[in-house]
This record gives structure tokens, sequence and C-alpha cells, in this order.
């Protein structure tokens, strides 16, 4: 579903990502291990389009390399970054349903897919109306993948969701990731994490960034 | 002084600030979305005015009815917009969003400078003065004050719809919400696939059009020369940094601030008429260095 052909991402002229080539199959689960500055970040923002790529990367066999940034969502591809980065001045719901909205999706498709986003937070349902600027850093994740779950249809990165979050919130991001495994069995998620216990219960699949570097221990094992 | 002047000094300050909000709100729309001060602003409020009284002169000549002086106006203001601010933002501003702000500072000044010489080029040194419009709206009298409908009605309600009409465009459009987004947070709003370059286009030609009207607008009311540019480029800079860059409600309280102050000053000691605008930015900026509404580090528009 996703892949990486022996490619280069760049922060301005600093080499962050090296030679990376990696299979992600569609409907896996994927947990990116690594430290901070390891390369997370940069992988997931390749993909995003945000940084400079030399070598190739694919969805769903299609070279994406040199796609505008703003087409890849339509891929069916939703992003949370770290720092939730929700539109302050919207509502809640506005935030969540924008990316439909510039997808150009008709309403009865987004009013279907804002159901499905209640169904896996249906926290997310009484803060609806509240300024997204309003709420706290925790809810705020929950938005931004919210936000993140308009589009992904295909493909769901996660910037370190766990990040800051107190144990109760932690443990309900973690029960919404599980009802949407329930809900969509289709879709290829990866999530980030700097501590590799707690993506364990979660993942199928975890690999291990190390100075712009992936491995997979559990494979090389075997 | 008695009322009369008092009134009077109302009634200018009230008009002018109308059309210097225009300017600066084209201005601070600009720089709340793509951070770049377009000091070029002030050449596409001249060409607009030039653009208006040079066709207005002309058709009216040949005997076209002068009610058509208002549509003439959006025209400019659209040719402002699409000719002018597309290619400047296409062109160059696409290539420096990244560099630092010095360059792009000298950037725009230099499509100042070269916009003023075109402007030289096509219109001369003569001045040009078409006020059909103004003439044709008559007067009216309030409290014993004789004025011009145009400048005491018009000019402000024109103002005040621009304001409103740009705050619901931003809030309940859909290319409204984008122009929000994309101000907010660039990469964010890119990562939900809102294509960021076509919304600086779109905001740059907006804010263009917007300084052409401004131009259009100011044309009947004062002689149409080379230098109208410069003057007030410097004067929505004050407004703008008093109102706090990005502010669009803010613009419009400093444009009336620095339009009531100047002309209270024109009526009381004309000598400082030229000053006051930067005596009050002054003062502003002394107590609140963001502006009367800015705060240091939120985007928003």
């Amino acid at each position: 579903m996703l892949e990486f052909k022996n490619a280069d991402a760049f922060i301005g002229k600093v080499p962050i990502l090296r030679d990376l080539t990696l299979k992600i199959a569609a409907a896996e689960t994927v947990a990116l291990i690594g430290r901070n500055g390891a390369g997370k970040t940069t992988t997931l923002r390749s993909v995003m389009g945000f940084t400079d790529v030399r070598g190739q990367i694919l969805v769903d066999g299609q070279d994406i390399t040199k796609m505008k940034p703003s087409r890849r969502p339509a891929l069916g591809i939703g992003y949370a970054p770290e720092d939730r980065r929700l539109f302050t001045g919207f509502t809640v719901e506005e935030n969540i349903l924008l990316p439909g909205e510039v997808a150009g999706l008709d309403a009865a498709e987004r009013a279907d897919r804002l159901d499905k986003v209640y169904l896996v937070l249906p926290e997310l349902k009484e803060m609806a109306d509240r300024p997204a600027g309003a709420v706290s850093g925790g809810q705020g994740k929950m938005v931004a993948l919210g936000r993140a779950l308009m589009l992904s249809t295909r493909l769901l990165m996660l910037d370190e969701p766990f990040q800051g979050l107190a144990p109760a919130l932690a443990q309900r991001y973690g029960d919404a990731l599980k009802r949407l495994r329930d809900i969509d069995r289709d879709v290829t998620v990866i999530v980030t994490e700097s501590n590799p216990k707690l993506l364990k219960s979660f993942a199928e699949r975890t690999l291990v960034i190390e100075r712009g570097e992936i491995t997979e221990p559990d494979r090389e094992a075997a | 002084m008695d009322y009369t002047l008092i009134l009077l000094a109302i009634f200018d300050g009230l008009s002018y600030a109308a059309l210097v909000f225009m300017v600066a709100v084209g201005l601070t729309l600009i720089f709340g979305v793509l951070q770049i001060l377009n000091v070029a602003h002030g050449s596409l409020y001249a060409i607009g005015a030039y653009l208006t009284a040079s066709i207005g002169g002309a058709i009216f000549a040949a005997g076209y009815a002068p009610i058509l002086a208002f549509p003439l106006m959006l025209i400019a203001a659209a040719l402002v917009g699409i000719l002018l601010g597309g290619p400047i933002e296409y062109l160059l501003l696409r290539r420096i969003y990244h560099k630092p702000e010095v360059l792009q500072l000298l950037v725009t000044f230099a499509v100042f400078m070269i916009l003023e010489d075109v402007q030289r080029l096509v219109w001369g040194n003569q001045p040009y003065f078409e006020s059909s419009a103004l003439q044709m709206l008559g007067n009216i009298q309030v409290f014993g004050v004789y004025y011009t409908v145009y400048q005491l009605i018009l000019l402000p309600v024109v103002a005040a719809l621009t304001l409103i009409g740009l705050r619901l465009f931003l809030r309940r459009t859909l290319t409204g919400r984008l122009i929000t987004a994309v101000t907010e947070d660039r990469e964010a709003a890119q990562a939900i696939g809102i294509d960021a370059n076509r919304v600086y286009l779109l905001t740059f030609v907006v804010g263009a059009g917007l300084a052409g009207l401004g131009g259009a607008l100011a044309s009947p009311t004062t002689s149409v020369l080379p230098g109208i540019g410069a003057e007030m480029i410097v004067l929505s800079f004050a407004v703008v940094a008093t109102a706090g860059l990005g502010r669009i409600e803010g613009a419009a309280i400093a444009a009336l601030l620095i339009g009531l102050g100047r002309s209270a000053a024109t009526y009381t000691y004309p000598e400082l008429q030229v000053l006051v605008p930067y005596l009050i930015m002054l003062a502003v900026l002394l107590v609140r260095p963001e502006g009367l509404f800015g705060s240091p580090a939120a985007r928003k528009i």
C-alpha cells in the first residue's frame, strides 16, 4: 500500500532519512518506534510532501514523490501531526468536516464519514460546537484524529498521538484506535511513538527508526 | 472653533478614513495570509485611480452617461487585482515566501518603484481630474453644513460593506474558510488537501483589487497625479501598524482614528496635518508595540 524505494529525505540540506526502502501492506497496523530526532516525524512528513525527497515514495503503486502536498490527502490519506495543529477559529466539528469539504465530497458522504468519526470518537460529539481553540490539549489530539479520519480511507498516519496525554486519556485514545480497527479493517495505520511498550498490544508490526534508518527487529530475529 | 468647523472636520475625517481603510484592509489581509508587507500596494491604489479618471474622462467626453462612473470603478478594481495583482504574486512573491523579510520588502519596494515609472510612462506628469461620480450624487445638508453625498455617505457605506463583506466571506464561504485555515497553519492546511498556493494567489488578487477600488473611489475627490501612491502607502502602513498587522476590524478603527486625527489637525494646526497620523501611530505603538488589536504571536484574520 505504501512503499519507500531508496528514499532520502532532507530538511533544508540536512539528510534525515537515509536510503529508506520499506513496504507496508494494506490494512497493516504499524508502530514506528524511535527516539526524538530519529526521523519518525520526517518519515510521515515525507509521505505528506513536506520534505525534499530523493528516491521514490509510492502509494498504491503510484509514485507520489513529485505530487503537490495538497493533492496527496485526496488519495485517502489522513495525517494527524504531533502538535494537533487544529484550526482554532473553527468549531470542533468544522475542523473534522473541513478536509471533506476541501476534497469535494458531497454532503451525504461527508455526513456518513462524520458519523463514522463519532462512532470511533463518541466524546467529540459532545464538544462538536465548541471552538477548537478552547479544547484541552488531550481533547485536541482526539479532534486531530477525527480530522485525519475524515479522509483516511486508505492510510492513517498519527504522529506521537500519546505524547503528553494523561494516562486516562491515552487509554481512551487507544480504545478509539481499537474501535477504528473494528469498523474499518482495510485502512493502513501508522503510529509513531518513542516508548516501544505503548503500542505493543495494538500494532501488528513494529519498525524501529534510528538516525534515519529503519530496521525491523521482529522479522530479522525470525 | 465653531461647531460648523467641527462637523466639517468630522466629515472630512470620515470620508478620508473610508478611503484609507480600503487600501489598508487589503494590505493587512495580504500580510495576514502571506506574511508579506506589500509596499507596491500604494501603486495599485494609484493605478486604480488613474484608470478610473482617465477612462472616465474619455468616455464622458464622448458623451456617455456619468452613471457609468460606478461600474467603471469596479472594472478598474478588477483590472488592478487580476492583471497586476495576479502576476505580482504568481511571478514574483511565490519565489520569496521562504526568504528573509528584508528581501521580501526589497522586492515589493522594487515593484513599487517600477510601477511608479509605469504610471509616468502611461499617464505622464499632468494631473487627471474626473469628478462626474461625485457631482452626480450632489450635496446633502447635515446640521446646516453642506457636504457631498459621495464623500459623506457613499464612501463610508462602501467601506462598511467591504468590512462586513470580507468578514462574511472569510467566515461563511468555503473559500474564505480555506484562507482562514492557511493563515493559521499553512502546513496543517496542506495536510488536509488545501492548495496553499492558490489561496495565496486569490488573497493577493483580492487585496490588490481592494487597493484598486480604493484608488477608483478616491479619484473623483482629488487630482490624480504622481506621488499619490506613495502618500497612500505610508498612511496605510500607519493604519495597519496602529491596528496590529493582519487585523481587519482593527484596521477600520485605526483608519477612523487616523482619518479623524488628521482632519482635526487640518482645521486647527494645518502644519501638523502630515505629522498627526504618525504621532497617533507612535503613541499607540509605545504603549502596545503589537498594535491596538494585535497579539504578539497569533496569526489570524
